[in-house]
């Protein structure tokens, strides 16, 4: 199985620090994801500063195949063939991955300052549709993580501001 | 006595200045409704903020009616061209050539630019502002005088900076009794219990206030919930 990392479309230390610890790659091999693939973005760790712009650096360590690659233009495809998606807490990538029926964990990056990654993650986790969590939670989370129990998250419904509007411009 | 008399004329144009205003303003915690002769399609106008503004913005406009809502006007901020190019990208995905009316662009300088220190903010808003001016103000007026249609018949807020110089620059036609859009702001699905700084300055001020989360509706302010929009 495939686990796909996204920082997102700056930096998050923390996160790729979290992902690549021996803790971790152990809990990823015990719970059968082989294959893991990271979107590090600006983030600095020794492992990946020498990726370079549209380099994939490859490599396998404790039984875990890692690719990582800084940025590309659409996730989607990652999200798609991902098994499970840990991701920062940014609001439209939460949507994006919950909207394809993945199972997410989120680790809302606390050094963006006013960004309410936290607010959204938690209220979200409340009603179940995600896991939210530290980086230093991050081995616990993947292994207690039972991904069959996640609430299905509602699709887009664009009816709902259309009636707003249409109400609003004197059509209904 | 000429102090007398400038005291008057001063007192009397703020009078006459708050009264106007208070007019002008949505009344009290209601949301306004205008229940409006049908007509068979109108302007929409909507604000790309950047980011996560931009992609909820789009989102919003997805399921609407193009044919009803016949011409669409994306006002951006000067060089983000990305927000631009996605709004393209959904007039391309939704329209079928001749059928759903048109689209254009307007691109105004921005208010703030991210880390700009709160010193230089002066200036370039009123950069912005002048823009804002020429395009929601001077050029519907130049085409048609007080009797135009105003720039959009709905003006579409969701952040941040900018969209609050857009709203002053409506309150601006409204003030002087040119033809203004309805104003509808829509908090972001990322404001659980509390609202942006532009949710907060744009709340008193717009025809709707639309937020996703009904925590943020605690504090019995003015707004409405119907669930998550994007």
């Amino acid at each position: 199985m495939k686990v796909f990392v996204t920082v997102g479309s700056t930096k998050f230390d923390a996160l790729i620090q979290a992902i690549l610890s021996d803790s971790t790659l152990r809990v990823l091999k015990k719970r059968g994801y082989h294959r893991l693939v990271i979107q590090c973005g600006n983030s600095a760790h020794e492992f990946v500063n020498f990726v370079d712009g549209d380099r994939v650096h490859k490599v396998e360590q404790d039984g875990v195949s890692i690719e990582v690659w800084r940025y590309k233009p659409s996730l989607k495809e990652a999200f798609e063939e991902a098994d499970l998606v840990i991701s920062h807490a940014g609001s439209g990538t939460i949507l994006e991955v919950l909207r394809l029926g993945k199972p997410l964990i989120v680790i809302p990056n606390p050094t963006l300052l006013d960004n309410h990654q936290e607010e959204v993650a938690t209220a979200l986790s409340e009603l179940g549709h995600l896991k939210s969590c530290t980086p230093s939670q991050l081995p616990t989370t993947i292994e207690g993580f039972d991904t069959t129990s996640m609430v299905p998250f509602p699709p887009f419904d664009g009816n709902r501001f259309q009636r707003l509007l249409d109400e609003q411009m004197g059509f209904v | 006595m000429s102090l007398q008399f400038i005291a008057a004329l001063v007192s009397s144009v703020v009078c006459l200045t708050i009264f106007r205003v208070w007019s002008i303003l949505p009344a009290g915690k209601h949301q306004k409704r205008h229940p409006k002769p049908k007509r068979a399609s109108c302007t929409l106008a909507i604000f790309l903020g950047s980011g996560g503004h931009t992609s909820e913005a789009l989102s919003l406009l997805q399921a609407l009616d193009f044919e009803r809502y016949s011409k669409r006007i994306y006002i951006a901020s000067q060089g983000d061209s990305l927000s631009i190019s996605k709004a393209v990208e959904l007039e391309n995905l939704k329209t079928t050539p001749g059928k759903c009316g048109g689209y254009s662009v307007i691109t105004i300088p921005r208010a703030r630019h991210v880390h700009q220190p709160l010193l230089t903010t002066p200036p370039t808003a009123l950069v912005s502002l002048f823009s804002a001016f020429y395009h929601l103000t001077c050029s519907p007026f130049l085409n048609g005088g007080f009797n135009s249609r105003p720039f959009a018949d709905a003006l579409i807020l969701n952040g941040p900076g900018t969209c609050f110089v857009l709203c002053a620059i409506i309150y601006l036609n409204k003030f002087i009794g040119l033809p203004a859009p309805e104003l509808i702001y829509i908090e972001s699905f990322a404001r659980v219990r509390s609202l942006s700084l532009s949710g907060k300055l744009l709340r008193p001020l717009v025809d709707r206030f639309i937020v996703q989360w009904p925590q943020i509706l605690d504090d019995q302010g003015r707004g409405e919930c119907s669930g998550w929009l994007v």
